[in-house]
């Protein structure tokens, strides 16, 4: 590692200590807690420990439900405002099913697989704990801001330790709040001593990241982090459920299927059939397309975007004071002392007068409009298949600066009697990037002597997201309703001279609802 | 906001070039190979082991060591992106097929030549011609 990651590491350490010792602030834990049994919409009832209660009732995991799962996702579904905090029970209680469902298959295939099942000190402990802390790193809007301080210099540097390689920023911060000095005290005085619960914060730690100090148990670790984890499996039924989409994700099939097995000395995950893990990328391509990826839930994440940036470039107009702490967003431990409603009901008033009228815009609903697509519908057949320009727009979805730069050139490209009355932050391009369906190889082996073999030897996954991004990703050009032709043909300009992207005005109308 | 510097050569400038550069070594129009996402993973993965390229450093950076199997998102990734950019195609019916595409030797010609400083191209075209030793071009 080298100093500078060493140093970055050490900085964000610090920041998200002060967090936590900010959220524990007011904390005076209670009488001792009991078991409980909750009951969730989704999965029925959910049976807690009295250890799990402890962490359930402490202002971290409280905080979630103040996060809406799906983000800004409940202005385009209405119902999908269930929060962080029931996906996190969810998880915990689908990763004991996973967790279950390997040993049943070992005992009818005859195998012995040596795991602890002790709640409050074993291998389903520790992996029920990571089930339930796993998205204690959520801020704002959960990944609508992710996709945001993603880019911020501190977790870039970060990232670039392999032991971080493949997790996304949500994840490194719920490691860095886990593993913090104030939490690890609070976990030793409420959980350790006063329920007798001998659980590792630092194992803890490590299986939210997807690795555990045991190769031989890698497989747990997968159960919270892999290809087909119980976070997806929770999410994906979940964020379906609430938004009113009939997906099927068959779980009980899904887990008469999964068994370990050894490659290259770590315990691995493995199906005995590939099926129910179609089934779970489908759902999610759907999820994609009809949810995550819709252009409203797309025009909101770029509104977003632009008020979070717009605060950001003036923090002395626009900071949030919040209990004395200044918030300017240009810190990515900033994003997690935000909860939704603080921010857009303006709960300690902030800002100018652009971010006042963007936080009025989220509260009455009055969204910009889209006023051109950028797709191979849209696009001319020649400029989309023989120029570069799609490599150069997609580029702007990996560096905000060059994604300003854009949007300025369009907003400095209007006729000037709009210019004068159009801000800049409110010209807005999305740019999608394709969605992530992979998060490593899943494994694959058809009996106990079977080779183990990745998922694309049988079913082409590679081929399948292929073709979902070529014909569902799109970007659109968003702006005010009242602006928003003068901004389509000043970005039409743009896109054709700057990108050489010649896009089809009648056919982007016609989607657009533009005249 | 303080975004990282890093950015501005991204992973799949990387790629790119390396694939447009192998397809110059073969002399052909298009270089066209099979292989999986996996078989890539490994293909990287090895190359990158020789620390003199620091360019690969880009994927490196990236590679996780949690599992059995080295994997880089950014790898990953720059595939997916390249794909959507129409610089790379993947052959029908098997799916095993990459191909580079016109599209990649332009942009190779007019930004990504520019891009890179001339030593970066030597190593990079190192690079790709180990990449050519580990693949079967069809």
């Amino acid at each position: 590692m080298t100093a500078d990651v060493a140093s970055t590491r050490e900085r964000l350490e610090s920041r998200v200590e002060s967090f936590v010792k900010w959220t524990f602030r007011e904390h005076r834990p209670g009488r001792s807690h009991g078991p409980k049994v909750i009951n969730d919409a989704l999965l029925g009832n959910l049976y807690f420990s009295r250890h799990e209660v402890a962490v359930i009732d402490s202002p971290l995991l409280q905080r979630l439900k103040r996060i809406k799962q799906t983000g800004l996702v409940y202005q385009v579904y209405p119902s999908a405002t269930h929060s962080r905090f029931e996906h996190s029970l969810g998880t915990a209680t689908l990763a004991e099913k996973c967790f279950n469902a390997i040993q049943e298959r070992a005992s009818v295939e005859s195998r012995r697989v040596h795991l602890d099942s002790d709640r409050t000190k074993g291998d389903l402990g520790h992996l029920r704990m990571a089930g339930l802390l796993h998205d204690v790193g959520h801020g704002l809007c959960s990944h609508a801001s992710e996709q945001i301080y993603e880019h911020l210099s501190d977790l870039q540097e970060f990232k670039q330790n392999p032991i971080y390689a493949k997790n996304s920023p949500g994840e490194i911060l719920s490691y860095l709040i886990i593993t913090s000095p104030t939490f690890r005290s609070w976990f030793a005085e409420n959980v350790v001593k006063a329920c007798q619960a001998q659980l590792d914060l630092d194992l803890v730690g490590q299986i939210v990241l997807g690795r555990h100090q045991d190769p031989a148990r890698h497989f747990l670790a997968q159960i919270v982090s892999s290809p087909y984890d119980a976070d997806k499996l929770d999410y994906i039924a979940r964020d379906s459920y609430y938004c009113g989409l009939a997906l099927t994700v068959d779980l009980p099939r899904f887990y008469s299927m999964i068994s370990t097995d050894v490659q290259d000395g770590f315990g691995v995950l493995v199906l005995r059939s590939y099926v129910p893990l179609e089934q779970i990328l489908f759902s999610k391509m759907m999820l994609f397309g009809s949810v995550y990826h819709h252009q409203k839930a797309k025009c909101l994440d770029s509104m977003l975007r632009a008020t979070i940036q717009h605060i950001a470039n003036n923090p002395r107009e626009c900071k949030i004071s919040l209990d004395g702490r200044d918030i300017t967003f240009a810190d990515p431990v900033d994003y997690l002392y935000m909860m939704d409603e603080e921010f857009f009901n303006q709960i300690h008033p902030f800002g100018d007068e652009f971010v006042r009228r963007m936080t009025g815009r989220f509260q009455r609903r009055e969204l910009f409009v889209r006023c051109l697509e950028i797709s191979r519908r849209t696009v001319k057949k020649k400029s989309w298949e023989e120029s570069f320009g799609r490599k150069m727009l997609l580029d702007l979805s990996d560096n905000p600066a060059l994604l300003d730069g854009a949007e300025r050139t369009i907003h400095g490209a209007l006729p000037d009697e709009v210019k004068r009355k159009c801000d800049r932050g409110e010209v807005l391009l999305s740019v999608p990037k394709r969605p992530n369906l992979k998060t490593d190889f899943a494994r694959v082996q058809t009996s106990p002597k079977a080779q183990i073999e990745t998922i694309e030897k049988f079913f082409p996954v590679e081929q399948w997201t292929d073709a979902y991004a070529h014909n569902k990703w799109r970007s659109y050009v968003y702006a005010p309703n009242e602006y928003a032709s003068a901004v389509r043909d000043a970005a039409a300009e743009v896109l054709r001279t700057k990108f050489n992207i010649d896009v089809d005005l009648a056919i982007s109308n016609e989607t657009c609802h533009q005249d | 906001m303080v975004t990282s510097p890093r950015t501005y050569v991204l992973p799949d400038d990387v790629l790119s070039a390396v694939l447009e550069l192998a397809r110059r070594e073969i002399g052909k129009e298009r270089l066209a190979f099979s292989g999986h996402d996996e078989d890539l993973q490994r293909i990287f993965s090895e190359i990158s082991q020789d620390s003199k390229y620091d360019l690969l450093r880009l994927f490196v950076f990236s590679t996780s060591t949690s599992g059995p199997r080295p994997y880089s998102p950014a790898l990953s990734d720059s595939v997916s992106k390249l794909q959507l950019a129409g610089l790379l195609g993947r052959q029908n019916p098997d799916y095993e097929v990459l191909f580079t595409t016109p599209s990649a030797t332009r942009f190779y010609e007019e930004v990504l030549s520019h891009k890179f400083s001339r030593g970066q191209i030597d190593q990079l075209r190192e690079v790709a011609r180990k990449f050519l030793t580990r693949i079967a071009p069809i």
